[in-house]
């Protein structure tokens, strides 16, 4: 066969919607040459749930609960930037207490999320047991959290105008305990992170992205820190507790997967650090302030730092019981691009990396629309459900 | 030990057949259990590999379109029947090896890369992608660890002077562990068999987190048991063939548990230690450094004698 | 830089391109511009490096319902005021504290924007969900099969217009 006049074909390999790799739906064609990358594209909304029309139907109440599922792993987050929004459409402040805890929550929500992400992307790497260590040591901060919110996930700490639980001393010295804990491992993490030869082999010169290439894909969070840009809404533009609590903003030259690593990883002392802090300094006072249903008409930009970056939320009112728009913008969608930017010319080997590499969650990136299929749909009752699962399994 | 054992007992009972079935999916299950505990894990309990496999053998297996159906059937029979017959050469628990003549040591080796060659051929077979993927880093690393490790094995077989395995374990017995005076070979070796059975952190073949299940993605029921049963073969051959060779022969059944073990417990503990190689970084180390290894063994070795 | 310097810079930067005069909230600034204008105003931002490009918000704003009682009026041919019966996109930038919005003003029969991709390339997911969503059409944007939606979900039809109810009843 004459190859010089065949046009060339493309091997693509798609990754997705379901792959071992990916822990949520998302769909990647990765078009390859040999082992080489020479492009990349998505497809998006595998769990796309129609949320933001979903709580223009909710009052303004319902609609946190709602929001606040919009991802399992930062929910707190997506509470608090609505709180907040709406308490700044409705002129309301929440008492000092409040705003603290929340900090912690996020904080310890962000610690429990990184290390998360530090198992997820030594997976992807093929590296289980730095994978399985992370995750026991997650449990510690999973513990903390339901005892202090009595749910692992969802920690429904917020409600508009405060937050619902206190902090006692109890629950202070199980903090701390665990944060005593982790801290000596994290320092064994980043160690390891830094210095293990066959991890540093697939991370050190992967997906290099330099300050300017961040800065102009718009990335977010980590992901743009890793490269030197210091993008950080607790420090910009201090939200919550975080005026009384500052933190440090945490960068790094490289730009590439090892970077994102000890990035991460040391955004967990700062949270560390900040956790005590608010522990030790938590202010007396009121856990909320009441408010009233109808919110005042008007539009707020309200902004949160997730784990994975800046978390943007829109909020409009018309004066009525119910949002009247609620734009949600996620952490993952901004960073999408630099993946799609950065992964040609890597080997097919390193996509996984690459992709975990943003920590990208596609829950939160998906959740617009309920999808009925087609017309024939029909709304089964619970009774008739059953009868059906009875019968199919006879 | 040298006990004569009527061939068909040999060939279907103790040390093949049965035998080598059952004792391969124990090494599965200690291999896993040894990993999961260095990763802080409980790990599978004794009879899961068992369960695997009957399980497997029940279910209904798909064959693909696009595939040759015969090679589709026939490569995991190839496979095990390959590691199944390699174990007749080599001293299996302890026991002299049913069948031995000059040069079987070659043999043996070819039989074991069989497996692979089996494995890179029915991933290339079937038409999926990550199949395809995989068979072609199968069969890359199949031709950058085969010559190290070939190297690394003849080593013993010079010290000894033969190229008939059971000389070789002979001559291991009445001498100092040749781990102790060939550790580079030892370490060449080692490592080799676990990239021939594709462990981790040579198991970017078959890495789940970008190429689904590698070659072996298509296999459902039968054909996946057969391939399953064939590594434990021939994880077991090539640890009694390592411990024959390095760590001063296999005289009787307890020694071949204990050396066997102790192996299983290295290699188990290398597997939870690195993280997974890229195909590039694997080809890269076993040319630049694994053959040079072999090499400068061989030929100290050689000027020695 | 602190908040007032961004504003000043901001302002200077979207002075030429703004209708009326800018509204200003604590950390928002809100510049109403033409729709021409809008790749103009995007490259005076990135140009000057102030800041990225947050978010693309879209905004309905139906025809207010008639009050009960009423008799119903009817929306005129030609859209008057600069709020009802508009789709609006909202182009959020970000510097440090402070959100600059640039606010485009679209009617429903001439639903089109200028894209900004060829300025800032990651624009083009937020662009995609503004079209799938909003039925605003990106004229220029790379890529426009679907990024959100289902490959099956009927054309013309844009869930997040308040005149979307649910399929059954839009199909």
């Amino acid at each position: 066969m004459d190859t010089q006049q065949e046009p060339r074909k493309t091997f693509v390999v798609p990754i997705g919607p379901q792959h071992p790799a990916l822990k949520e739906p998302g769909h990647f064609e990765i078009t390859v040459d040999g082992e080489i990358v020479t492009a990349a594209t998505v497809r998006l909304g595998y769990v796309h749930r129609g949320i933001e029309k979903g709580v223009e139907q909710q009052n303004w109440t319902q609609a946190m609960y709602m929001l606040e599922r919009i991802c399992g792993i930062c929910s707190h987050v997506h509470a608090t930037a609505y709180a907040l929004g709406v308490e700044a459409l409705a002129g309301v402040q929440a008492p000092p207490r409040a705003q603290a805890i929340r900090v912690l929550v996020a904080e310890l929500e962000r610690v429990h999320s990184h290390l998360l992400w530090l198992g997820v992307a030594a997976h992807e790497g093929g590296f289980d047991t730095l994978f399985m260590y992370s995750w026991r040591d997650r449990e510690m901060i999973m513990d903390v959290l339901e005892g202090l919110t009595g749910n692992r996930v969802n920690y429904s700490c917020n409600v508009l105008g405060g937050v619902k639980f206190d902090v006692d001393d109890t629950h202070a010295d199980a903090i701390r305990r665990a944060i005593d804990f982790l801290e000596p491992r994290t320092h064994h993490y980043l160690k390891v992170v830094t210095t293990d030869e066959t991890l540093i082999g697939r991370t050190r010169n992967v997906g290099t992205m330099t300050s300017l290439e961040a800065e102009t894909l718009g990335t977010v969070g980590p992901t743009a820190r890793a490269s030197g840009v210091p993008r950080d809404i607790r420090v910009d533009a201090p939200y919550a507790a975080y005026p009384d609590f500052p933190v440090k903003t945490i960068t790094a030259t490289a730009g590439d997967l090892e970077a994102k690593f000890v990035v991460r990883i040391q955004e967990l002392f700062e949270s560390y650090r900040v956790i005590r802090e608010i522990l030790d300094k938590l202010p007396a006072g009121d856990l909320a302030v009441r408010m009233k249903p109808r919110i005042p008409p008007g539009e707020t930009v309200s902004r949160v730092e997730a784990p994975r970056g800046e978390l943007f939320y829109f909020l409009k009112s018309a004066g009525g019981l119910n949002p009247d728009r609620v734009k949600v913008r996620t952490p993952s969608l901004c960073n999408w691009g630099s993946v799609l930017a950065t992964a040609p010319g890597h080997k097919l080997a390193d996509v996984p990396m690459l992709i975990a590499g943003i920590d990208p969650c596609f829950s939160c990136n998906d959740r617009l629309v309920t999808v009925r299929r087609r017309s024939t749909a029909e709304t089964w009752t619970w009774a008739k459900l059953r009868q059906y699962g009875i019968e199919y399994y006879r | 030990m040298n006990i004569e054992l009527p061939p068909l007992v040999a060939l279907l009972f103790f040390p093949g057949g049965l035998f080598l079935l059952s004792a391969g999916t124990v090494y599965e299950w200690a291999d896993r259990k040894l990993v999961a505990r260095f990763q802080n894990r409980i790990g599978p309990r004794w009879f899961q590999p068992v369960a695997d496999v009957v399980k497997l053998l029940a279910k209904e297996e798909i064959v693909p379109d696009g595939v040759n159906p015969v090679l589709f059937h026939g490569l995991p029979v190839v496979a095990l029947v390959g590691t199944l017959t390699a174990a007749l050469y080599v001293p299996m628990a302890g026991m002299a090896p049913s069948y031995s003549f000059t040069g079987d040591l070659i043999v043996t080796l070819y039989l074991l890369s069989l497996m692979t060659l089996s494995m890179g051929l029915a991933g290339a077979n079937t038409l999926d992608r990550f199949s395809l993927i995989g068979a072609t880093r199968a069969l890359t690393q199949l031709f950058s660890y085969e010559a190290p490790f070939l190297m690394a094995l003849l080593g013993p077989a010079i010290a000894a002077g033969s190229w008939q395995i059971s000389h070789v374990d002979a001559y291991a017995q009445g001498h100092w562990w040749m781990v102790l005076t060939q550790p580079v070979g030892f370490l060449v070796a080692l490592v080799g068999l676990m990239g021939k059975l594709e462990l981790p952190p040579f198991d970017s073949p078959e890495a789940e987190t970008e190429i689904v299940a590698g070659p072996m993605t298509e296999y459902s029921g039968r054909g996946w048991a057969l391939f399953r049963i064939g590594r434990d073969v021939e994880l077991l051959v090539g640890l009694t063939l390592m411990a024959a060779f390095y760590l001063g022969g296999l005289a009787n059944p307890i020694e071949f548990v204990l050396k066997t073990g102790g192996l299983l417990l290295v290699t188990a503990a290398l597997q939870s230690l690195f993280c997974r190689l890229r195909i590039d970084q694997t080809v890269g180390m076993w040319w630049r450094i694994g053959i040079l290894l072999a090499l400068a063994q061989l030929f100290l070795l050689a000027f020695m004698r | 830089m602190d908040l007032e310097q961004t504003v000043v810079a901001a302002e200077t930067l979207l002075k030429p391109f703004a209708v009326g005069a800018p509204s200003r909230e604590a950390s928002r600034l809100d510049v109403v511009i033409r729709r021409a204008d809008l790749p103009a105003a995007v490259k005076a931002l990135v140009d000057a490096r102030w800041g990225y490009l947050a978010a693309i918000t879209g905004l309905d704003h139906p025809w207010p319902k008639p009050k009960p009682g009423a008799k119903p009026a009817e929306p005129p041919a030609e859209p008057v005021g600069p709020v009802e019966d508009r789709l609006e996109a909202l182009y959020q930038f970000v510097n440090g504290a402070l959100v600059a919005t640039l606010r485009v003003s679209v009617t429903y029969h001439d639903a089109r924007v200028p894209s900004i991709c060829s300025i800032i390339p990651s624009a083009t997911l937020y662009e995609r969900e503004l079209y799938e969503m909003f039925g605003i059409i990106v004229e220029g944007t790379p890529d426009t099969g679907r990024l959100l939606l289902p490959d099956d979900w009927p054309d013309n039809t844009y869930p997040l217009r308040k005149s979307f109810k649910g399929l059954n009843s839009a199909v």
